[in-house]
C-alpha cells in the first residue's frame, strides 16, 4: 500500500455510456418515474457517507417488486453492466457508488413489513424498510429488532443485511447476521432464490450465512426475515469517568473479565467529550480523559447487582466519577452524546477517515497507547469514540480535505493503526464492512489462499462479476481476477 | 499418473503420519459397511494438507472424522478410500480468557475444552446429547446443537474463525480470532454443518461464555401438548430469560426416571441468585395458569438428558423442525405417525421449544414402517417451511430414505455450484451430503 494512495476516489458522470436501447429496456422494466438519467438526477447518488470516493452510476432505477430487481439484473446481466446496490446511503465504506458506473438499484421503495410474526419470533420485511421502523412496528408489543447501528434511525435494513451492521447493542445481541433467518436474493444470474427462513435447521449449506454481509456482491436482497426478540424486565445505563483512556480500558477488561456482558459498553475520549459537550450542552463530565457509558439490561434483580459489580470495578480501575441514570429521560441524554459523536466532531475538523478495526478486548490499553504514538507520529488528531466492550475501534483520523498532504499523512496513520490492530491478532472492519474504502487493506488479515476462496465463493453466486464489482475484494493486478492459492508439495517419485 | 495402491499407502505415510492398512483398523473404520483401503491420523495440519492433496491427485475418497459419533449423518458414502482421523489434532492453540476466546485444533473434545475453562468460570455452551466425547471439529462439521442454543444460540452464532484445508489441500483461513469481525465473506458460517465437503476444518476459534455462577432448573408438567404449547408462548411473550426451554414427552420423561407426565417444558434460569429465584415465580404461575404442575427439577437434571439423550446403537434419530408456533401440531403428528408403527419401543421426544427443532428417538422398527413414518413427517412439516433431517440411523433406512429431505431448488443449485467450485473431484465425503452432493 502507498501511503495517501487509494484514499480517494472520483468517477464523473459520463453521458453516454448506456445505449439509448438499454436505457429504453430499464425504463420498460421500472417504469419512466422510477428511473433517473439525468446528470443532475445521477449526482446524488454519486457517494455514500464515505464521500471521498464518488463514482456516479449510468443510470438509477428504483424497483417496487422482486421481479423488476430482476428483469434489471437479467438485462445488465445480458449487456455485462454492472449492478450497484443501494439502501439509505448512510454506508461508510464506499459500497453504494459506482466506480465503474452502471446501474445503481435504489431500493428504498422496497420499504414493506411483509409480515410479523411473534409466536415464532421473527418478521418478514423489505429491504428498503428503516431499521428503526421494525422496532417501532413491534415495540407497543414489547419486541424489537436487536441490531442498532448509529445510522439505524436512517439506514435500511437491506444495507444492514449487505454490510453486516454492527451497533452498540451487539455486543449482548450480536450483530446483524446473528439475527437474519431466511433471505430472497436475486443472484447474479439473475435467479431469484429463498435461503433459509423462519423455521430453523434446514439442511444444505448456510447460504444465508455466507450471503449477509457480502455487499451486494452475490445480489440484491428482495427480502428479509429477521428474528425479533423480546425487550428486557430493566434497563440501566451508567457513565464512569476517567483521567486516561487506558484506565479506562483496563476497566472494561475488567467487567469482561469478572463474566459480565452489558448490553453494550461504548468508550468516548477527550476530544469527543468536547466535541459533544460544545454542540449538545455539557453531557459528560468536563477534564476526564475517557469516559464509559455502560448498558445493562435483563432481569431487574441481575441488572441491579451488577450494576453494583461494574461501578465498583470502575471505581477499582480510579474512575473519576460514576453515575447511573435515574429514568429513561437520563438514560436518552448520555447516550444522545454517543449517537450524535460523529456529528459532533465536525466542531473539531472538516474531513476524517473513520477507522473500524478490532482488537482483541483484553489488548485495548495497549493499542491506545499505540494509537497514541501513531497520532503524534504523523502529527494528526485521532478521537475515539468506539465500542469498547467488543475491542472495535473508530479512531476518527482528522484531516483537512483541502490540504492534500494532511490526508496523506492521516491515510499513514490510518494505515499504520491498522496494521497494530492486525498485528495484535485483529480485524481490519468489526462492522462497516469492507466496500470501495477497506478492499485494499484486506491482505492484512488474509492470505492469498484465503481471498482465493472468497473470489471463488463470489463468483459462484456471480459468475460474470457484474455484482457491485470493485467492492469488498482487493483487486489484484497481477493476477487479474484472483489469487494463485499455493498447494502444498507432494513427495515426488514416491509412487509415480 | 496411475499409482498402485502399495505406492499410495507408502506416500500417504510420508505425508500424513501414521497411515495405517492393518486389516482390523480398516473393518473398524468402515462407514456404512465400506471399508476404507487406509486409515490416516495426522498430528498437524501440514499432514492433513499432504493427505488431501494426494487424494485430489489420485481421486480419491476421503471422509474426515472427528470421534466418529456422528458417521450416519447423511448418505452412506459414494466411495471411500482415506478415513481421515483427526482426533490426533488436540492442541487448545490459544486460550484467552479475558476475551473470552479460544482457539482449539478440531480434534479437541467438548468434555477436554470444558476441563480448560471450567477453572475460569466459562462454557462452550453447545450442549447436544452425548457431547462430552465429540470433537469441536466434529460438532461444527455436522452444526450439532442443544437445549442452550436458546439463550447462546448455535455454533454458527459461536465460530468465529475457521482453519479448514480444502478438497487439493490448499490450506486456508476464514472469519478472524476477535468477537467482531466482517472482513471479507463469513466463511466460517459455510463450514458449520457443511459435513466437511467444503474443507476439512481442522482449527477453529470459539467464542466463549461465561457460566453463569447459578443455574436452577424447574420441570413443569401439563396433561397435554397444548398446554405446554401455551406455557412456551407465554415464556417466549415475556421477559424472562431462560438459558434453556427443552419440551420433553412422557417417553422421555420415563427415561430419564422423572415424574409420569403427557409432556413436560423444562426451564432453566442461570444468573443471579434474585434474579433467578423471581424468574422461577414468575414461570410457575404461567405454567399453573396453564393447568400445569411446577417442580424443581432434580440437581443432575441435565446431565441425565445428556446420557438418556446420546445415541445409542440401533437407534433412529430424527430432527423435526417446524415453526415454535406449532409447537402441539408438530407433537401431534410425530405421536399419530409413530403409532402407525408395529414394532419398536416408544418415541422420545425433546427439543429447544422457542426454536421449534424436535429430537425424536426412536429405537427398533422396521425400515418399512420408519420410511413412511420420515415421508410423513416430511408431509405434515413440510408446507409450513419446516424440515425432517435423519440425525442418526442404519444404513439400510438411510439408502431407502433421503436423510436430508428436500432443498429448495434455487437454494440447491447455488449449493451444487459452491460444491463443484470448490471439490470438482468431489474427494470430500462424496455422496453424503444433501441430495448427494
Amino acid at each position: 500500500m502507498w501511503p495517501g494512495v487509494g484514499y480517494t476516489l472520483v468517477r464523473e458522470p459520463s453521458p453516454m455510456a448506456l445505449s439509448h436501447a438499454f436505457v429504453r429496456e430499464l425504463r420498460d422494466i421500472v417504469g419512466r418515474e422510477a428511473l433517473v438519467t439525468s446528470v443532475e438526477g445521477r449526482l446524488v447518488y454519486e457517494c455514500d457517507m464515505h464521500t471521498l470516493y464518488k463514482g456516479v452510476p449510468d443510470a438509477v432505477v428504483l424497483p417496487s417488486t422482486t421481479e423488476q430487481v430482476q428483469q434489471v439484473v437479467r438485462l445488465c446481466r445480458r449487456e455485462r453492466v454492472p449492478v450497484v446496490p443501494r439502501g439509505s446511503g448512510t454506508g461508510l465504506i464506499g459500497g453504494a457508488m459506482a466506480p465503474q458506473g452502471g446501474v445503481m438499484v435504489g431500493l428504498n421503495r422496497m420499504d414493506a413489513v411483509l409480515a410479523v410474526d411473534l409466536p415464532n419470533r421473527c418478521a418478514t420485511v423489505q429491504p428498503g424498510l428503516i431499521n428503526l421502523w421494525l422496532t417501532r412496528a413491534v415495540q407497543d408489543r414489547g419486541w424489537f429488532f436487536a441490531p442498532d447501528p448509529s445510522s439505524q434511525m436512517v439506514s435500511s435494513i437491506g444495507g444492514n443485511v449487505a454490510t453486516n451492521a454492527g451497533g452498540p447493542h451487539c455486543l449482548k445481541y450480536g450483530i446483524t447476521t446473528n439475527h437474519v433467518l431466511g433471505l430472497e436474493l436475486v443472484t447474479g444470474h439473475g435467479e431469484v432464490v429463498r435461503l433459509g427462513g423462519a423455521v430453523a435447521d434446514r439442511p444444505g449449506y448456510d447460504l444465508v450465512g455466507a450471503a449477509v454481509g457480502a455487499e451486494g456482491t452475490f445480489g440484491l436482497v428482495t427480502a428479509v426475515t429477521v428474528r425479533l426478540v423480546h425487550a428486557p424486565e430493566a434497563v440501566k445505563t451508567a457513565l464512569a469517568s476517567f483521567a486516561s483512556m487506558v484506565d479506562a480500558s483496563q476497566a472494561v477488561s475488567d467487567i469482561i473479565a469478572a463474566g459480565i456482558v452489558p448490553a453494550a459498553l461504548e468508550m468516548l475520549d477527550e476530544v469527543i467529550i468536547g466535541a459533544i459537550n460544545a454542540s449538545l450542552g455539557k453531557i459528560y463530565p468536563d477534564g476526564a480523559g475517557a469516559v464509559l457509558l455502560i448498558e445493562l439490561d435483563g432481569p431487574r434483580a441481575e441488572v441491579e447487582a451488577q450494576a453494583v459489580d461494574v461501578a465498583a470495578i470502575c471505581r477499582l480501575r480510579g474512575a473519576l466519577t460514576v453515575s447511573v441514570a435515574r429514568d429513561d429521560a437520563e438514560r436518552a441524554v448520555l447516550w444522545k452524546g454517543r449517537k450524535e459523536a460523529a456529528g459532533a466532531v465536525g466542531r473539531i475538523t472538516s474531513s476524517y477517515l473513520l477507522q473500524d478495526a478490532v482488537v482483541p478486548r483484553s489488548r485495548l490499553p495497549q493499542i491506545m497507547r499505540e494509537l497514541a504514538a501513531i497520532a503524534a507520529r504523523h502529527r494528526v488528531t485521532i478521537a475515539n469514540v468506539f465500542h469498547a466492550g467488543d475491542g472495535n475501534l473508530h479512531p476518527l483520523i482528522c484531516f483537512d480535505e483541502r490540504e492534500p498532504e494532511e490526508l496523506a499523512r492521516a491515510a499513514e496513520a490510518n494505515e499504520e493503526l491498522l496494521r497494530a490492530c492486525i498485528a495484535l491478532g485483529g480485524s481490519v472492519t468489526g462492522e462497516h464492512g469492507v466496500g470501495h474504502d477497506k478492499a485494499k487493506n484486506l491482505p492484512l488479515q488474509y492470505a492469498e489462499a484465503d481471498l482465493n476462496f472468497m473470489y471463488r465463493l463470489r463468483r459462484v453466486f456471480d459468475p460474470d462479476g457484474i455484482m457491485n464489482p470493485g467492492k469488498l475484494l482487493p483487486s489484484h493486478p497481477a493476477c487479474g481476477e484472483g489469487f494463485r492459492a499455493s498447494r502444498p508439495a507432494l513427495p515426488t517419485g514416491a509412487w509415480v | 499418473m496411475a499409482v498402485t495402491a502399495r505406492s499410495i499407502g507408502a506416500a500417504l505415510a510420508q505425508l500424513g503420519g501414521a497411515a495405517s492398512e492393518a486389516p482390523g483398523a480398516l473393518a473398524a473404520a468402515a462407514i456404512d459397511g465400506r471399508t476404507p483401503r487406509w486409515v490416516v491420523t495426522p498430528r498437524s495440519v501440514e499432514q492433513v494438507a499432504g493427505v488431501l492433496a494426494l487424494a485430489h491427485e489420485e481421486g480419491l475418497a476421503v471422509a474426515p472424522r472427528g470421534s466418529g459419533s456422528a458417521l450416519d449423518l447423511g448418505r452412506p458414502p459414494r466411495a471411500l478410500d482415506i478415513v481421515l482421523d483427526l482426533s490426533g489434532l488436540t492442541r487448545v492453540i490459544e486460550y484467552s480468557p479475558e476475551d473470552l476466546t479460544v482457539s482449539v485444533e478440531a480434534g479437541v473434545t467438548a468434555g477436554a475444552l470444558d476441563g480448560r475453562l471450567r477453572g475460569h468460570r466459562q462454557w462452550l455452551p453447545v450442549d447436544p446429547p452425548g457431547r462430552t466425547p465429540r470433537t469441536i471439529g466434529g460438532l461444527a462439521a455436522t452444526a450439532a446443537h442443544g437445549p442452550l442454543r436458546l439463550r447462546y444460540g448455535t455454533l454458527r452464532d459461536l465460530l468465529l474463525g475457521v482453519r479448514f484445508v480444502q478438497a487439493d489441500g490448499v490450506v486456508t483461513w476464514g472469519g478472524a480470532r476477535v468477537v467482531k469481525s466482517v472482513t471479507g465473506y463469513d466463511v466460517p458460517k459455510l463450514m458449520v454443518g457443511a459435513l466437511g465437503t467444503l474443507g476439512v476444518l481442522v482449527e477453529l476459534t470459539l467464542r466463549l461464555h461465561p457460566r453463569p455462577a447459578t443455574e436452577t432448573t424447574w420441570l413443569a408438567t401439563f396433561p397435554a401438548a397444548d398446554a405446554a404449547a401455551g406455557f412456551v408462548a407465554g415464556v417466549v411473550d415475556s421477559w424472562l430469560q431462560p438459558n434453556r426451554l427443552e419440551v420433553l414427552t412422557a417417553a422421555a420423561l420415563r427415561a430419564c426416571a422423572l415424574p409420569a407426565a403427557a409432556v413436560a417444558v423444562a426451564l432453566a434460569v442461570g444468573g443471579v441468585e434474585a434474579a433467578v429465584r423471581e424468574q422461577g415465580s414468575v414461570a410457575q404461575g404461567m405454567a399453573v395458569g396453564c393447568g400445569g404442575t411446577w417442580t424443581t427439577a432434580p440437581a443432575d437434571f441435565w446431565d441425565r438428558c445428556d446420557q438418556v439423550f446420546a445415541k445409542a446403537q440401533d437407534d433412529v434419530v430424527l430432527q423435526v423442525s417446524a415453526p415454535a408456533s406449532r409447537l402441539a401440531a408438530t407433537l401431534g403428528a410425530i405421536e399419530r405417525r409413530h403409532a402407525a408403527l408395529t414394532a419398536g419401543a416408544d418415541a422420545m421426544v425433546t427439543g429447544c421449544a422457542p426454536v421449534g427443532t424436535l429430537r425424536v428417538t426412536l429405537t427398533g422398527g422396521d425400515p418399512d414402517e420408519l420410511t413412511a413414518l420420515v415421508e410423513g413427517l416430511r408431509e405434515d412439516v413440510g408446507p409450513g417451511g419446516g424440515a425432517v433431517v435423519l440425525l442418526a440411523a442404519g444404513t439400510a433406512l438411510r439408502e431407502r430414505v433421503d436423510p436430508w429431505g428436500p432443498v429448495d431448488p434455487g437454494a440447491l443449485a447455488l449449493m451444487t455450484a459452491l460444491r463443484d467450485e470448490f471439490d470438482s473431484r468431489h474427494v470430500l465425503n462424496p455422496g453424503r451430503f444433501v441430495t448427494a452432493l
